[in-house]
């Protein structure tokens, strides 16, 4: 055996027990993660902080070569290389054991930094990186023979040496599987811990008003589902709360900081509300819009019991990822039905909808006002903090826009010659819809009729009976609001205050 | 069990081990659109890669590149992409801007600038002077119902201005109409699933089959 270097083998021995050892070290941590009821084990924290500064071409290339498993590819990618890290420092260990300790620690160091600069990072999170690298340090000590002769030895003759090294290895392997094994078993899921119980409302909305559903073939309907409700956010890992150790809390420029938990919450009068619910990003004609009944508590009674002080223009809204979102005081307090809501159509809110708490304020478009996964309200002013998506350049402000479509006839569709239904909703939450008018082909606009509504605040359903001449024909809408002002023709893409435009859509009629 | 084994077996289940905790770390992406607007995911390669020899020339990043028009609907997608700057202006002229990006489903046959620079420009005049009808005809010859995958693009289509378009394929090129190249094709936007073609197709008259001989319109002179 040559006296300097290490031999094949050994190096062979020291991969091995590298690799082991960061499979004990990535599970200890998942463990470790999942006992302190945190989204801080080692991958998920160092995959966040990677794909939050992922360059973009980088982005783009992984979204063109592995579609939909991009984010899959990429962890993969990350594991990959940890992977090949461990092996180097095992085989460095079997020569310099304190070089390779020293490199367990600096991942342990790297993960735990990761964590701690992570939007909700906090100082616990740093365990899971950091007892994962103790427990990769114990398994390479233990797997590596301490010294070279019998590293020697186990390659040789030594076959207890290498018995036991085998045996070692395997061992570990087996508690980095049990430890997987728990740490998933210890997860929460969606649905985890008791559910919220939804509260009766103290003022219920009531039942809907007759004539509210027109119900025509195609037309959306008046309440969109929960499983169906539009979905955006910037959510990269839906958060998961356990509603027994959820609170929110209220402060900033206030007399009373209030720290509620959900039970506390609750305990006030709640009240029950149709609103609609709109995206700035809805494009003309788009879906990024539904409408529910929500069951929650006024935002303006919190308010009011912790005393906004004067000046507060602002309330910055948080989610529990991190989120921010700015609402103005004064339409916040104007007498409205905004609330944090903490039911959707009957039941507890969806988990991709904000599970357990969510701000609404009826009239503002989402980015401004509908706070998902909501754990903290700051009344602060607008000089002195600008939210997530106003720091992109939306604008500050952003009132919901009069918008309205159709719904049938579809675009591009074929459809029986003579009387020809065409329905669809128009919206101008808060200021409510007075009047809808079609026209074809350029010709005179013509009034469609109206279905009900329970509020200002809720889209509204109309429809117009059409005597249709066979061949092409185009369709358009506009809508007037509450005020009296009639949409405008004028078209404006979504960013940076919502788009605007009369929606068109042009389909053959059959029949010679 | 020799060592080499033990070795590969351990780096394998190592992988494994590494790539499923990868997983479990699962989450809905969120929206790598390059403007940075709330929007939801949408990746293109949810249904294949774009393949052809034009697509080199689509822009590598912003809102005209794959990932960027993955995300939008058609019509907006085609306004960010410089390749398709004469099909927009033709689009917005007839009025089926929004008609394009709220249909749901559909397959789009899109001919660049040049396929409208070598339409003869009678043909293009009539068109742009008819918004309602011949251009909106013409346009809509191009779009097929369902979003249509490469494998079964070969063939015959029903298109949903009425009359049928069909797709050959001549060594790895696919043809339209025995006259128009796809070039780039399977780009996928949010609605629409679109074949960048060389040439204007122009739907027969009279809804009798399309062939080259039988293409000219009413109002065109005589095809080239």
């Amino acid at each position: 055996m040559p006296a300097r270097g290490a031999p094949r083998s050994h190096l062979l021995m020291g991969a091995v027990a590298g690799v082991v050892a960061a499979m004990v070290a990535l599970a200890v941590g998942e463990l470790v993660a999942a006992i302190i009821g945190r989204a801080a084990s080692p991958i998920v924290v160092v995959g966040g902080t990677f794909i939050d500064n992922t360059p973009e071409w980088l982005k783009s290339f992984a979204i063109e070569t592995f579609g939909e498993r991009d984010k899959d590819a990429l962890l993969l990618g990350i594991g990959s290389t940890l992977l090949i890290a461990a092996a180097i420092l095992g085989m460095v260990a079997t020569r310099w054991r304190l070089i390779g300790w020293a490199g367990v620690a600096l991942l342990g160091v790297v993960g735990a930094i990761a964590a701690l600069t992570r939007p909700t990072g906090t100082l616990i999170d740093v365990l899971p990186s950091m007892l994962g690298a103790v427990a990769g340090i114990v398994a390479l000590t233990l797997i590596l023979p301490g010294r070279r002769p019998a590293l020697t030895a186990a390659m040789t003759d030594g076959r207890p040496t290498r018995r036991r090294f085998l045996a070692a290895s395997a061992g570990f392997i087996a508690v980095a599987a049990v430890a997987t094994g728990v740490s998933r078993a210890l997860a929460p899921t969606a649905s985890a811990g008791d559910l919220l119980a939804v509260p009766i409302p103290d003022e219920p909305a009531g039942p809907l008003p007759v004539g509210v559903e027109m119900g025509i073939p195609g037309q959306t309907p008046f309440v969109t589902p929960n499983g169906s409700f539009y979905r955006v956010d910037t959510a990269l890992v839906i958060p998961t709360v356990d509603v027994a150790t959820w609170s929110l809390r209220i402060h900033g420029m206030v007399d009373t900081e209030l720290n509620l938990t959900m039970e506390q919450l609750v305990s006030r009068p709640t009240i029950e509300r149709v609103i609609t619910l709109c995206c700035v990003s809805n494009p003309v004609g788009g879906r990024y819009i539904g409408n529910a009944t929500w069951v929650g508590v006024p935002l303006r009674a919190l308010l009011e019991e912790a005393g906004v002080q004067g000046g507060a223009d602002q309330i910055v809204s948080r989610s529990v990822d991190g989120m921010t979102i700015g609402t103005p005081t004064s339409v916040a307090m104007d007498g409205r039905d905004a609330m944090v809501a903490v039911a959707m159509n009957g039941e507890p809110l969806p988990p991709v909808n904000g599970y357990p708490a969510r701000l609404l304020v009826p009239g503002l478009f989402g980015y401004v006002s509908a706070t998902k996964w909501l754990t903290e309200l700051e009344l602060t002013t607008f000089d002195a903090y600008d939210a997530y998506w106003v720091q992109r350049g939306w604008a500050q402000e952003a009132p919901i826009v009069t918008m309205s479509r159709i719904d049938t006839p579809k675009p591009l569709s074929q459809v029986a010659a003579g009387r020809v239904m065409v329905a669809g909703v128009a919206w101008a939450q808060h200021r409510g819809i007075t009047a809808v008018e079609v026209r074809a082909d350029g010709g005179a606009w013509q009034q469609a009729q109206l279905a009900s509504v329970p509020s200002e605040d809720t889209w509204r359903q109309w429809s117009l009976a059409w005597d249709a001449t066979p061949g092409s024909h185009r369709l358009e809408v506009r809508a007037t609001d509450g005020t009296g002002a009639v949409q405008t023709e004028a078209r404006a893409e979504p960013f940076p205050s919502g788009a605007t435009g009369w929606y068109s859509t042009v389909f053959t009629v059959a029949g010679a | 069990m020799s060592r080499r084994h033990a070795f590969l077996g351990v780096i394998a289940a190592g992988s494994i081990f590494l790539g499923a905790s990868g997983a479990a770390a699962q989450s809905p992406m969120a929206s790598m659109d390059a403007m940075g607007s709330p929007a939801p995911m949408m990746s293109p390669g949810m249904m294949g890669e774009p393949f052809g020899p034009a697509c080199s020339a689509v822009p590598a990043d912003g809102a005209g590149s794959f990932v960027g028009m993955a995300a939008v609907p058609v019509a907006t997608a085609a306004s960010a992409n410089p390749l398709l700057s004469t099909l927009v202006t033709a689009v917005t002229a007839a009025g089926l801007v929004d008609t394009l990006n709220t249909a749901e489903d559909i397959t789009v046959f899109a001919p660049t600038n040049d396929a409208f620079t070598a339409l003869d420009p009678a043909t293009l005049a009539a068109a742009l002077a008819d918004p309602t009808g011949l251009l909106t005809t013409v346009l809509t010859y191009h779009v097929v119902p369902g979003r249509i995958a490469p494998d079964a693009l070969e063939g015959t289509h029903t298109t949903l201005q009425g009359a049928d378009l069909t797709v050959a394929v001549s060594g790895d090129t696919f043809i339209v109409n025995g006259t128009a190249n796809v070039i780039c094709g399977n780009v996928q936007t949010a609605n629409a699933t679109v074949y960048i073609i060389d040439g204007v197709l122009l739907p027969p008259t009279d809804g009798a089959m399309a062939s080259p001989d039988m293409m000219a319109s009413p109002m065109a002179s005589t095809a080239p």
